[in-house]
């Protein structure tokens, strides 16, 4: 018995993008409902992060069409979708260097969805939460740059999580964490969904992907090769050949 | 609440110069005054928004026709002069801000030299600006009431940079500065506060070059144009502290005070000078003297020395 | 016929022009430093072949490789141990360096040959040809000759020798590059160096075509940073087309539009360009 499903709060339809005549994203169509986490994964050179940049405008659609609650968004400015809550974490990071953590956050606190908060003080409190939730709060203080490559990481996701997102567009926050690391983040994600946030999640470490995806979506040359439930997607044939390459007969 | 007491004080003695100074210290104070705001402009785009510009006295430029044309050839006051000049600058920061603020670094500073230059060449052949010879200003002998001018205009610049210093809008300006492709994901309007951080240095720069033009009557574009203007605010700004509330205004009056002292000797040296003390403060302080204060009062002389491990080869 | 004289006009500034800012394009591609002494170097190589010829009597043509030898000695120090200091700082601080060394270079150059105007003048100076009615200066002509050989010369370092390939590397790779054995502090020096010669060797030409004082380096520097803007960083024949193209369009803005408007045409050909196509390269299209 099937109930009428909701609309999903991201859609997107057909999606393609060149970049000097390759489709680095060719005819990419996928749906995250209200709530769901998403998997995205596939081997390196897949598309996975030039899908991040279509959805959140920092690159322009070739052809496609993307719908945020329906609306069409594909035409709109990265500023103007953040506005209307679509977050997004860097995979190579992009901390503001000269500013501490602290203030690194607040600026999601100031700018993100609805045009954030707009008294500072009220900002820095509300840094204060997330850094709180994401567990850097003893580095408060402490210049961006000086991080090391995990509290980058943490870094990122607070930036993007102070933002107040609908929709938080993960790049592999997990690259390079120790396993304790990687089930401590998968923690915090999922306390952010259980916020109702919805998740797009792009991975390379199974185990975070395994624990944390409603469904997963496979690409592969750009192409969407796979979709559905992790148990399914994950034993799928030809997933299992994209990631480890033909068997010899 | 100590410290807006001791700048109160400041600008309260500055205010008082012109009561017990003589002619030439009054002079050299609205120079003072006038460089002060015009590093104070700079800025704002700069300093916070990292948008270096080379191409502010364009603006400057543009003030001081707008004033220059309508007290020379339209006869108006120079209130209203002051504001024709502002308001060119300002449509100019509007309508070729937004094609040039999409370049970044050198890029952008060769773009706002280039505008300034060009920007010179047209006025030098439209008639109503004199065309190369330029104009003439009424004549007002009163040197005070410059003076008095300038300082506001400055204490009005500061005010200013004060209230982006504390502003959420300033917060976006600095975002800007430190990784604009983030800012932009965080939601932060980058290009209209771009060009709002332009309108501003546009605005109070216009100002300055209006006040400059009244007080020395004759004005011509090589002049109002004076690119090398660009580079002496710049070095003004960043020597003092770029990103600062006071840095550019103290840096701008140290280097006054030293190219001024150093003038009234030789003026080859002086200038032979100026360019050597230009070169060790890249080298050993390159975020300006406000920095180095704090820098200083932290780790004292190896400050200097850290700044070069930092950033040699 | 004027037109055609015009075109020839411009075609050889052009030329010397494009020669001009090959110095700057080079140290620009591969150092990221926007050189504002630049100007301030070509009219150092103009002193030191005006002072060849003048004090030692040889012909300005056979100086330009002594003076281009000094200007890389000059150009090497500088680098190795005043800009090597300050290469990681934020751009704009190598900006206002180099502004510095501008003031310290002109004023120099002041206090030592003063503000007198000086001309090259070898024997052949006032010569002319004559090709289908056009008249063509010969030092003018052998200007834009010596300005094209350099230019050659400089593609061939840059594409077929050792030299040139580290530099190359180095451009790409600053890592990498040291991973392979190169000494960042000497190819930085020396690139530098390389700038600074073929800038005094546009100088000691300028100085045949025109006049020497402390003061051009200024607006030679300007026009050097627009045929960079113009030619792009990709190669150096680029940079020499862009000069071809700002010296004919300021040869024929001086007749049709009036001499006042040269600068208004070349900055406002600047703005335009970057605005359109911020990276454009002539060379590579």
């Amino acid at each position: 018995m099937s109930e009428e499903a909701p609309a999903p709060i991201l859609e997107a339809r057909h999606l393609t993008r060149h970049f000097l005549g390759l489709k680095a994203v060719n005819d990419v169509s996928f749906a995250l409902a209200q709530g769901e986490i998403l998997g995205l994964i596939g081997p390196n050179g897949a598309g996975k992060t030039t899908l991040i940049n279509l959805v959140s405008g920092v690159l322009q659609l070739d052809e496609g069409e993307l719908l945020f609650s329906g609306e069409r968004i594909d035409r709109l400015s990265p500023p103007r979708r953040a506005y209307l809550g679509i977050s997004r974490t860097f995979q190579v990071m992009k901390p503001f260097p000269r500013l501490s953590v602290l203030e690194n956050v607040t600026v999601g606190a100031l700018f993100g969805y609805a045009g954030g908060e707009h008294n500072r003080a009220r900002a820095r409190e509300r840094a204060r939460e997330v850094l709180d939730f994401t567990g850097l709060l003893h580095r408060v203080d402490q210049h961006a740059d000086q991080l090391g490559g995990p509290d980058r990481k943490r870094l990122e996701l607070a930036k993007a999580l102070a933002m107040r997102p609908k929709v938080l567009l993960l790049d592999e926050v997990m690259a390079g964490l120790t396993l304790t690391e990687v089930d401590e983040v998968v923690e915090i994600i999922k306390k952010i969904r259980a916020s109702g946030v919805s998740i797009l999640v792009v991975e390379h470490v199974m185990r975070a992907i395994r624990s944390l995806s409603d469904r997963i979506l496979v690409l592969h040359h750009g192409e969407a090769i796979a979709e559905g439930l992790p148990q399914t997607v994950l034993a799928d044939p030809r997933v299992v050949e994209a990631y480890l390459g033909k068997r010899r007969a | 609440m100590l410290r807006w007491l001791l700048l109160a004080l400041c600008v309260a003695a500055l205010a008082a110069l012109p009561l017990i100074g003589d002619e030439v210290m009054i002079q050299y104070g609205i120079d003072a005054l006038l460089f002060a705001t015009v590093a104070q402009a700079w800025n704002i785009l700069g300093g916070y928004t990292g948008y270096a510009s080379f191409g502010n006295s364009a603006f400057y430029g543009l003030g001081t026709y707008g004033t220059a044309i309508a007290m020379a050839q339209l006869h108006l006051p120079f209130g209203v002069g002051l504001a024709l000049g502002a308001a060119l600058a300002v449509a100019c920061a509007v309508i070729i801000g937004l094609p040039i603020l999409r370049l970044r670094g050198h890029y952008f500073a060769i773009a706002t030299l280039g505008l300034s230059a060009c920007l010179s060449a047209i006025i030098a052949n439209l008639d109503i600006a004199g065309r190369a010879v330029g104009l003439i200003l009424p004549l007002t002998r009163n040197a005070a009431m410059f003076y008095e001018d300038a300082l506001a205009l400055l204490v009005a610049a500061t005010l200013t940079v004060f209230w982006i210093s504390k502003s959420r809008f300033g917060v976006g300006l600095i975002a800007i500065r430190e990784d604009e492709d983030a800012a932009r994901v965080m939601g932060v309007n980058t290009t209209l506060y771009k060009v709002a951080a332009l309108m501003l240095s546009a605005f109070f720069t216009a100002i300055a070059g209006g006040i400059h033009a009244y007080w020395i009557t004759f004005i011509d574009p090589a002049g109002a144009f004076d690119l090398t203007l660009n580079v002496r605010m710049v070095i003004m700004a960043v020597f003092g502290g770029p990103g600062t509330v006071l840095g550019p205004v103290i840096g701008s009056f140290v280097l006054t005070l030293v190219y001024d002292t150093l003038a009234s000797g030789i003026s080859t040296a002086a200038a032979l000078l100026f360019g050597l003390v230009i070169v060790l403060a890249v080298i050993f302080m390159p975020r300006g003297l406000w920095d180095l204060g704090a820098g200083w009062r932290q780790f004292g002389p190896r400050y200097l020395l850290q700044n070069v491990r930092m950033h040699r080869l | 016929m004027l037109f055609a004289q015009l075109l020839v006009n411009g075609i050889l500034l052009g030329g010397l022009y494009g020669l001009m800012a090959l110095g700057m394009a080079l140290v620009w591609g591969v150092l990221n430093i926007v050189n504002l002494a630049h100007g301030a170097l070509i009219m150092l190589g103009g002193y030191c072949t005006y002072f060849l010829f003048k004090g030692a009597g040889i012909d300005p043509f056979a100086a330009l490789p002594l003076a281009m030898l000094a200007m890389f000695a000059v150009g090497y120090l500088l680098q190795r141990f005043v800009l090597n200091l300050v290469i990681r700082s934020a751009q704009l601080n190598t900006l206002l360096i180099t502004f510095g060394l501008e003031v310290v270079l002109t004023y120099l150059a002041q206090l030592a040959f003063s503000a007198d105007f000086r001309t090259i003048n070898p024997s052949y100076a006032g010569a002319n040809i004559s090709v289908f009615g056009v008249t063509i200066p010969l030092v003018r002509l052998g200007a834009f000759a010596a300005a094209l050989v350099l230019a050659a010369a400089l593609w061939i370092l840059l594409e077929r020798t050792r030299l040139g390939r580290a530099i190359r590397a180095t451009a790409q790779n600053l890592v990498a590059a040291r991973l392979y054995g190169v000494n960042p502090a000497q190819l930085y020096a020396v690139t530098f160096g390389i700038g600074a010669a073929l800038a005094g060797a546009a100088g000691g030409l300028y100085g045949m075509v025109s006049q020497v004082t402390p003061y051009i380096g200024a607006s030679l520097t300007a026009k050097s940073f627009v045929i960079t803007i113009m030619g792009g960083l990709e190669n150096p024949f680029g940079i020499v087309l862009g000069g071809l193209v700002i010296g004919i369009a300021e040869a024929l803005a001086a007749i049709y539009l009036g001499p006042t408007f040269t600068d208004a045409i070349s900055f406002g050909l600047l703005v335009v360009i970057l605005v359109l196509r911020p990276a454009r390269s002539l060379g590579a299209a």
